[in-house]
């Protein structure tokens, strides 16, 4: 039994043109029993910035707020937001601090350049590796499955309304092939100038 | 005689007077001008700039406010070194308590918890007490608006209207006449104004000269707006008191006219 797949989760970030997308499922168990159906695992840290955090549950907690206790400090000491760049390596470095007692996550970062919103997805292990890359990036106990579906229906420059549909089967579909995974999504689609949040009507298995 | 007993800061002179934190008090004597004013629906902290240099880069944040957490800012007077570890560490207070309760820190709280810091500094390690006076604007579901004074003993006190800095006790009494409690935040906005310019070092009251920022609050989306007034604002502000200024003026004018008309009347009659 290994932390990262005790709670179970699904969770992807995908590059779209001028915008991205971030969804993850809402089941959190324990081991088989399943315990609640609206659990969060997406938190917005900034205006554009989004972190998903699939894993552990009580470290899913943990490391959003205390990520979000340095985040508010940079914003109040700079007096502007944090770029998603430097994020990941606020994370990569917070997460390695804990080398030999890790956090039990291993993050997704998506969201667009305050000044000149680019967007931008990363995500890391659970001690801070981080990968950047240019069209999906994938966590939690449906990893596989989402690398299978996103890599069939992803392609590069899709609009946001197009993006949201990729995601969403891809988020669907994925966590349907994973017992720890489902009971319910949510993707937030985020753009220069707004961000939607839409829950999917999912198998409650 | 005073002088053998200031040298260190935590011991008490012959009359039971702490020395220090009193000639911490006389640094902010001289600091630049601070005033907040309560309204129903809001609350206006202004603040008199003194680094008005042109050589100065032009810096993207306030010199004198301070915004601390999503509910609550402040404005210092005093020593600027001081007054940035102060509010940094009342930024770092503010995280402290979301981190552990989730919800934002209620501003006496966190007045409070500075304050007990600055307690510390008249009383152990034989450090110098902090040369800063703080106004705390904040908002939150306990008590709703509230405007908090603290000063270098570790003293607060919370206020309806207060001024610290440069003719303070001037400012104080000013506002003691005309503050209305039941006030709106542009009433508030005015009588800042208003009191600002008369305690001003300047003969006249320009927008490179004060920073005002504001507090209110959206119920509907629950979320407090801490807002910096910008320079058009501000002048708008300062042109209305003027106008103001030479209303009452010419009115006052007026009545002199005619009380010398009825004077020279009744001396003709005789």
């Amino acid at each position: 039994m290994s932390a990262l797949e005790y709670n179970g989760s699904a969770i992807v970030a995908m590059m779209g043109h001028e915008c991205v997308a971030i969804a993850s499922d809402k089941r959190l168990g324990r081991q088989a029993q399943t315990l609640s159906c609206d659990f969060q695992k997406i938190f917005q840290m900034s205006d554009r910035l989004f972190l998903g955090l699939p894993g552990l549950g009580t470290d899913v907690e943990t490391v959003s707020n205390r990520l979000r206790f340095r985040l508010n400090l940079y914003k109040l000491r700079e007096n502007r937001e944090m770029k998603p760049r430097t994020f990941l390596n606020m994370v990569s470095s917070f997460l390695y601090s804990h080398r030999f007692g890790p956090y039990f996550v291993e993050p997704i970062v998506a969201g667009l350049e305050p000044t000149t919103s680019e967007p931008f997805i990363a995500s890391m292990d659970l001690i801070g590796c981080p990968m950047i890359t240019s069209d999906f990036v994938v966590g939690g106990t449906a990893s596989e499955q989402l690398y299978g579906m996103c890599e069939t229906l992803w392609r590069p420059d899709l609009e946001p309304d197009d993006l949201f549909e990729i995601i969403a089967q891809s988020l669907l579909n994925a966590q349907d092939r994973d017992a720890l995974s489902g009971w319910g999504g949510v993707v937030y689609i985020v753009e220069k100038d707004k961000v939607t949040i839409r829950h999917l009507k999912a198998r409650m298995d | 005689m005073a002088k053998l007993y200031d040298g260190r800061t935590t011991i008490f002179s012959p009359e039971g007077r702490l020395y220090q934190v009193e000639y911490a008090m006389q640094a902010i004597e001289n600091a630049g001008t601070c005033l907040g004013v309560l309204a129903q629906d809001g609350i206006v902290l202004a603040a008199e700039k003194r680094n008005t240099n042109k050589l100065l880069d032009e810096v993207a944040h306030s010199e004198k406010i301070y915004r601390l957490n999503e509910t609550t800012a402040c404005s210092v007077a005093g020593i600027t070194s001081d007054a940035n570890v102060l509010t940094n560490y009342l930024r770092e207070a503010a995280q402290r308590y979301v981190l552990t309760y989730q919800e934002p820190m209620p501003v006496e709280q966190l007045v409070c918890s500075l304050c007990d810091l600055k307690q510390l500094y008249t009383q152990r390690g034989g450090k110098r007490p902090f040369g800063v006076s703080l106004l705390y604007m904040g908002w939150d579901k306990h008590y709703g608006f509230q405007l908090y004074q603290s000063d270098p003993s570790g003293n607060y006190g919370g206020w309806k209207a207060t001024c610290i800095g440069n003719n303070h006790s001037a400012a104080v009494s000013m506002l003691k006449q005309d503050y209305k409690e039941e006030c709106d935040l542009n009433e508030a906005l005015a009588l800042a104004v208003k009191v600002m310019s008369k305690t001003l070092d300047a003969t006249k009251m320009a927008p490179d000269r004060v920073e005002i920022s504001t507090l209110t609050r959206e119920k509907e989306k629950d979320k407090v707006k801490i807002r910096v007034l910008s320079e058009a604002e501000v002048k708008h502000l300062i042109g209305e008191y003027e106008k103001q200024q030479e209303k009452e003026k010419k009115e006052k004018e007026k009545e002199r006219e005619r009380k010398e008309r009825e004077k020279k009347a009744a001396q003709a009659k005789k």
